[in-house]
């Protein structure tokens, strides 16, 4: 018989029952500790944004405000207006709907430098519609003086945390946490500020994604290559101010885009590359991969990525379909 | 900086506020008068007597923080500022005009003299607990004082901030509500009542006063209880009169009243007689 020494609390994104890493966390706390202005806030959600290191090594710095995202977002805004950096946090469904008006008077129109994170981005979550947050880009996308991030995976989290102190001003940072430890340590690596990254070269269409759907989208290149399709891919970790310069050049040296987002595919960052090319007055064989304007479900990510069109196979269909537009269009 | 003055001098004051809000509105025919007459003493004895700030000087750090989160309410607020000195009073005639800074909801880009953008109700006391907690940390001894409207209680986000404040014990906030029993569709008990506000606000943790917001001198010495209590975040139920200061306005209970040029005609003669 096993007998438990000691129970650990779960939070429904760890599968493997390790210590996930705290990539975003301790960037926070490496940041917090060169920088006096910056404060933590959490809305009783503080393992789960990986903030329980801020909230036990700079207690003096820490408020947990109960469940009460709106009023988080007017303290934070008193905060900043008292010469503070107020990073707060929950998961993505409840910092930004919930509170979206006291972000727009609060954090945005005073041009606060409120740092909102959220983390359980998209569908990507067994809890449920409740949970999932598939309009947040849309919403923070539309709002002035808001900057909005998603770092593809744990490996930029220190990057994004970077970009967030970069903007003086409001920004909005979607976060994922890995769901299973592998024993390779995380190397944190650089991302510059409004500037996409092309993770793979390519000539004959482009794949522009965010969060996790980059490496969806990094892994249907893969399968495509072996039909001799030979497919781009832009890590767009700034959604806005979206890379213009980077989709455009994409546009004209490979001819057809593809967009991949863990989001609705009305406003988000689909949306965002085309207004970039119908405001340059290009016309190109266009997919936009995302859910489909509908509500989702909970489960596993594989299962949800899967069910909701999100995974490769979908972007793979998406990328043959404007291959053969592109070539019929021609 | 707070100055020293008799009460007859502060009443003086607050009759050239009520004047001011009748030469603002007047123009347009309508507006926010009872509000504006109603909440002048509560102006008055906060912004002349109690807080510490400088109007040359308005951004100074360690000023006192008003939160006026009833925004909508600003011809009397306008006029406080014009009277206290961060502007030109000259400025009060061009009230809810277009292309005028004066707009009816209060907003923060008319200078730092408008502590945050209330106009969305209920908000307000957030931003002031976020000040207060940071001022904590920083060993700040400033105060920050939030003029809440009594309807605008009815949304839930002061009850998360009042929450808050009292389980912090923040004492170096205060919460002064202008009780004046009317919001938009009229009598506060027909459309919700907050009643027993005064035991909810006490079990929410916070130390609870009572007063005729009307009388210059009671206020004044609530506020400076207030400032006195230690470790329980202030709560001052204002009991104010719509239209008081005018005696063909006293007690009409309209949130938007149509204010005719003869009416406002004799409201001025009346303030103008008592001023002289």
């Amino acid at each position: 018989m096993t007998v438990l020494s000691k129970l650990e609390a779960a939070d429904f994104i760890n599968r493997t029952f390790k210590p996930l890493p705290r990539s975003y966390g301790d960037a926070l706390m490496d940041a917090a500790l060169k920088d006096p202005r910056i404060v933590c806030l959490s809305a009783d959600l503080t393992p789960p944004t990986e903030t329980d290191r801020f909230r036990d090594e700079l207690p003096e710095r820490f408020h947990n405000v109960g469940i009460a995202e709106a009023n988080m977002i007017g303290i934070a805004g008193g905060m900043a207006r008292s010469g503070e950096i107020p990073f707060v946090h929950s998961f993505c469904a409840f910092v930004t709907k919930r509170c979206f008006d006291q972000i727009t008077m609060q954090a945005a129109y005073p041009n606060l430098p409120v740092k909102i994170v959220g983390f359980l981005p998209g569908v990507a979550t067994l809890l449920g519609v409740s949970h999932q947050a598939i309009e947040d880009v849309a919403m923070m996308r539309s709002v002035p003086n808001m900057m909005v991030f998603e770092p593809s995976g744990p490996q930029y989290h220190a990057a994004a945390v970077e970009l967030a102190l970069q903007h003086d001003g409001p920004v909005y940072l979607r976060m994922k946490r890995p769901e299973v430890i592998t024993d390779d340590p995380i190397v944190q690596q650089p991302l510059t500020y409004g500037k996409g990254v092309v993770q793979r070269e390519g000539h004959d269409l482009t794949i522009i994604a965010a969060g996790l759907e980059v490496v969806e989208a990094l892994s249907a290149a893969e399968q495509l290559a072996a039909d001799g399709i030979d497919a781009a891919v832009v890590d767009m970790h700034t959604i806005k101010p979206i890379d213009r310069e980077l989709i455009l050049d994409q546009a004209n040296t490979t001819g057809a885009i593809v967009t991949a987002e863990n989001h609705n595919v009305i406003g988000g960052l689909g949306s965002a590359v085309a207004e970039v090319l119908a405001d340059a007055g290009i016309g190109l064989p266009f997919r936009r991969v995302g859910i489909q304007d509908h509500f989702c479900e909970g489960g596993t990510t594989p299962y949800l990525l899967k069910k909701f069109g999100l995974d490769s196979t979908a972007i793979i269909d998406a990328c043959r379909d404007v291959m053969t537009r592109k070539k019929t269009e021609r | 900086m707070s100055e020293n003055r008799n009460l007859r001098e502060y009443e003086q004051i607050a009759t050239r506020l009520r004047l001011h809000v009748v030469n603002m509105v007047a123009p347009s025919g309508q507006g926010y008068v009872q509000q504006g007459l109603g909440a002048a003493d509560i102006f008055t004895a906060l912004y002349f007597g109690e807080a510490n700030m400088d109007p040359a000087n308005p951004s100074w750090e360690d000023r006192d923080r008003i939160f006026l989160t009833t925004a909508h309410n600003t011809a009397i607020f306008y006029a406080t500022l014009g009277e206290r000195g961060f502007f030109d009073t000259n400025l009060l005639s061009t009230y809810v005009q277009d292309g005028s800074a004066l707009e009816i909801n209060s907003c923060e880009r008319m200078g730092p003299f408008v502590e945050a953008t209330c106009g969305s109700l209920g908000q307000g006391l957030s931003v002031a607990l976020g000040c207060a907690m940071a001022a904590k940390r920083q060993g700040k001894n400033s105060r920050y004082y939030v003029i809440l409207g009594d309807g605008e209680m009815q949304e839930g986000q002061t009850w998360e901030a009042a929450m808050l404040a009292g389980a912090r014990g923040l004492d170096n906030l205060c919460l002064i509500v202008d009780y004046n029993f009317v919001q938009s569709e009229g009598p506060m008990d027909q459309v919700m009542s907050l009643e027993p506000l005064n035991d909810k606000m006490q079990s929410f943790g916070f130390h609870v006063q009572d007063v005729d917001g009307n009388d210059i001198g009671a206020l004044l010495n609530a506020l400076a209880v207030a400032r006195e209590t230690k470790d329980k975040p202030a709560f001052i139920k204002a009991n104010t009169l719509m239209g008081k200061g005018v005696s063909s306005l006293e007690g009409l209970m309209f949130h938007q009243l149509r204010f005719p040029k003869e009416v406002a005609d004799s409201a001025r003669a009346e303030l103008e007689a008592r001023l002289a």
